[in-house]
């Protein structure tokens, strides 16, 4: 019995006898170098035209899940500010150009990957006696890189040290557009409601140059809503402070070098100070006000009932889902929800967790309350790794529970009392947010 | 779109303009026999003087993250040289071009050559350093790309010409194989390797074309091996970049940076292929490691095939060819990430010997040290011609 394919060969009939000759003449004509290569031009033009313009030239990523989109409702002259920000944030500085002379790293991009979270390779290291910001040996911070002529710094003996992952620069302007009394309104200090949480603000004395028209900025007490302990209050102080600390680079608000202090002979790089123009540093700082969080995952049945869990385990009594604004200039910040999972107050975690080190009003075993928006596209930029807490030790959002002490014990005691589902489930709900 | 229309009409006006210079161009000697290093042509002859030179310009459709680049008009690459025979042992050459990969006029020879033999040549003055065959020759219309590859715009940094002398050499080094050397003292890279290099070591920052910064000569040289239309080559730069003192007072050690590259072409079933790969070790200051790299590489491939020759039968020196080049930098090979890769291909129509039109592609992919990648990506329209 013939084969089926075989027999429906034979019976099909064939080819006209003119078919047969054009197909002749086609492959003769194909033999000749001319029409072959000819013929690999059009199949060339012809699989572009297919693969189409917009595949061959790059698509626009889902501005959803970035860190450096900017907030909906902008007008055209904010744009142009975010933009000119979004090119210098990028800036990376060279010696020439007033890098140093001792610093951390060459651009704000550099620590902030995609302007969200560092790496370790990126740490910075705080360092003080006590309340001494230790200054005489090159506190606070260690800056561990030099220009060439210069000493980088090295940590003294006996020093407290505290690292500090860079934070995600995303969402800041709404943080500062935030209401003091919607974050006080979360205080509870002496623990009135017996839950074990007495979460209470940092109130910080705001740089000299810092003046009363900026958010956060003026004389007394202003509570303090930046840095790994809130110990900022002024995204302009956090700018001003990154650029003279991290990246060495002087401006109208810190016009002096930051040198080694124990260095053999002093040092200072070959640009001529201040460094920076107070333009460059309000661009940078709008383009961060701009800067909108990611948005979150979407819902599903895990979520859900992660969420659940979330609060009755009392999480959300320290990661406030939502905190309100005031009046902001930027009007699209102003007067609207922030859904950020913190109620940027200080709360004691446990000895696990404390650096010992006090940094303004907060003590040693204190840190803000971490917000978790933007956790869902964290390791997108971070080459699919995650570091979490103030020192990047937590791997995963389940380790860095575990890691929680102090006020958050109770917490901490519910989630590991959780079966295994539940667990994933509350854990799936904070990395989609 | 109509000011993209206005723009392609621009580029058809001069690459027309440009054509007729190409045939007179193209029907002139050239000059410079010995020198293995000249080979442009010429359009303009006054007793033992040439002159003449080569422009390019670019149209193109950029794309970053699927952002378009507005800079889709633009110069490629002018050059324009004087070359003069003063004697028959005495040339004087004067070259200078603009050039898009380095955004600046680059002198690339204002230099005398003195032929001590037949085929051998001691030269002085600013010439284009050995490194590398792309950085002897990179005529714009000698070329089938739009753009030259990432190891020679980012590593080598092309075009790369120092002050200096040295001594060339063309020997026979078989019935159908020659032995070029080239060695010279030339003053070297600077210390813009790492103090004008934003984001850390960048080899072509620190190319110093005019003049010494530091008293102390590099050492360039250059080895090949020609034979019956296939070439290999060797090269290699070493010398101290840095100062070591400022105001008399010591600030630093010396730090050397060497360079090594290695370049090759040959033709296989039709295809003509040329590769160029380079190493550089820089001795980084203690101050910065970690975050200036002390070892880069790159390395390109490119294949290109005459496709049409001549486009019709009666258009007489045009040709199509098409090529496709793959190429990558690594800045610092002690992190993942801070790396380049690109695709390339183009289609070109050579209306002239001496004249390209190319349509070209490429797609790149960029690393920061994070190692978070951005996709690059561009349709570009050149035309070159000699004038």
């Amino acid at each position: 019995m013939p084969h089926p394919q075989k027999r429906n060969e034979d019976e099909a009939a064939p080819p006209p006898r003119e078919v047969r000759r054009a197909v002749r003449t086609a492959v003769a004509s194909c033999r000749s170098a001319r029409w072959r290569n000819a013929a690999i031009v059009a199949i060339c033009v012809l699989a572009m035209h297919g693969l189409g313009c917009e595949k061959l030239l790059t698509t626009k990523p889902d501005p959803g899940g970035r860190f450096d989109t900017p907030l909906p409702g902008l007008g055209n002259g904010e744009l142009g500010d975010f933009q000119a920000g979004h090119t210098q944030f990028r800036k990376a500085f060279s010696i020439a150009q007033g890098l140093g002379p001792i610093f951390n790293n060459v651009s704000c991009a550099s620590c902030h990957s995609g302007d969200g979270r560092g790496r370790p390779e990126n740490i910075l290291t705080r360092f003080s006696r006590g309340t001494d910001l230790a200054m005489d040996v090159g506190g606070p911070q260690i800056q561990s890189r030099a220009i060439p002529g210069a000493e980088p710094e090295r940590l003294p003996a006996g020093a407290d040290v505290s690292y500090r992952m860079p934070p995600p620069v995303f969402g800041v302007g709404l943080i500062e557009a935030i209401t003091d009394s919607s974050i006080l309104a979360h205080e509870d200090p002496s623990d009135a409601n017996a839950d074990g949480i007495s979460g209470r603000a940092n109130m910080v004395t705001p740089a000299p140059y810092v003046p009363a028209t900026e958010p956060g900025g003026g004389a007394g007490p202003r509570v303090g809503r930046f840095g790994r302990k809130a110990q900022v209050s002024s995204l302009l102080q956090q700018t001003v402070e990154a650029y003279h600390q991290d990246i060495g680079m002087t401006s109208s608000y810190r016009p002096t070098e930051n040198s080694n202090p124990l260095a053999a002979h002093p040092a200072s790089d070959p640009a001529q100070d201040p460094e920076l123009s107070d333009r460059e540093v309000e661009v940078v700082m709008q383009y961060m006000r701009m800067l909108a969080p990611p948005e979150p995952g979407a819902a599903s049945a895990s979520r859900t009932r992660g969420a659940t869990l979330f609060s009755s385990t009392q999480c959300s009594r320290c990661h406030v889902p939502t905190l309100h604004t005031g009046t902001h200039e930027i009007e699209t910040l102003a007067n609207r929800d922030v859904t950020l999972y913190s109620d940027l107050l200080l709360h004691d975690l446990g000895d696990a967790l404390a650096d010992n080190r006090p940094d303004g009003s907060a003590d040693g075993r204190e840190w803000r309350t971490a917000p978790l928006w933007g956790l869902r596209v964290a390791r997108e930029f971070l080459n699919g790794q995650l570091f979490l807490l103030h020192d990047g030790r937590a791997r995963s959002v389940d380790q860095a529970i575990r890691l929680h002490g102090g006020e958050a014990t109770a917490a901490h005691d519910a989630y590991l009392a959780m079966p295994a589902s539940d667990q994933a489930a509350l854990v799936d709900f904070v990395e989609s947010r | 779109m109509r000011a993209r229309a206005f723009g392609a009409a621009v580029l058809a006006a001069l690459l027309a303009a440009g054509a007729p210079s190409c045939v007179l161009g193209a029907a002139l000697p050239r000059p410079g026999a010995t020198e293995p290093s000249l080979t442009s042509p010429y359009h303009g002859t006054l007793e033992g003087l040439a002159f003449g030179g080569h422009g390019e310009l670019r149209f193109a459709e950029d794309r970053e993250a699927g952002v378009s680049n507005p800079d889709w008009f633009s110069v490629g690459r002018v050059n324009g040289f004087v070359f003069a025979r003063v004697s028959p042992r005495i040339d004087l050459g004067l070259a200078g071009s603009w050039d898009r990969a380095v955004d600046h006029f680059v002198m690339e020879r204002m230099e005398a050559a003195f032929r001590v033999r037949r085929f051998t040549q001691a030269h002085a003055g600013i010439f284009l350093v050995p490194l590398g065959s792309t950085n002897l020759d990179h005529d714009a219309p000698g070329y089938d790309f739009a753009e030259r590859s990432l190891v020679a715009t980012q590593l080598i940094g092309v075009p790369h010409a120092q002050l200096g002398a040295g001594v060339r050499n063309l020997a026979r080094a078989g019935p159908a194989s020659q032995l070029l050397w080239e060695v010279d003292l030339v003053t070297g890279y600077d210390d813009g390797i790492i103090t004008e290099s934003p984001g850390g070591t960048r080899i072509p920052s620190g190319r110093n074309n005019y003049g010494d910064k530091n008293g102390m000569p590099a050492v360039a040289w250059r080895v090949a091996v020609r034979s019956r239309g296939k070439e290999l080559g060797l090269a290699a730069q070493s010398g101290q970049y840095n100062r070591t003192q400022e105001g008399g007072v010591r600030v630093d050690d010396p730090r050397w940076a060497h360079v090594l590259v290695a370049d090759g072409r040959t033709a296989w079933a039709g295809f003509r292929l040329f590769s160029e790969a380079a190493y550089a070790s820089i001795d980084v200051p203690p101050g910065l490691r970690d975050l200036f790299a002390q070892h880069q590489w790159g390395a390109s491939v490119e294949a290109v095939r005459t496709l049409l020759d001549p486009l019709f039968g009666g258009w007489r020196g045009s040709a199509v060819t098409a090529g496709i080049r793959a190429d990558a930098v690594d800045f610092d090979r002690s992190v993942q990430g801070d790396s380049r890769m690109r695709l390339s291909a183009s289609l070109n129509l050579h209306s002239r010997p001496l004249a390209v039109t190319r349509f070209g592609w490429y797609y790149e992919i960029r690393r920061d040290r994070f190692n978070n990648s951005t996709p690059l990506a561009g349709l570009t329209l050149t035309a070159a011609t000699y004038f």
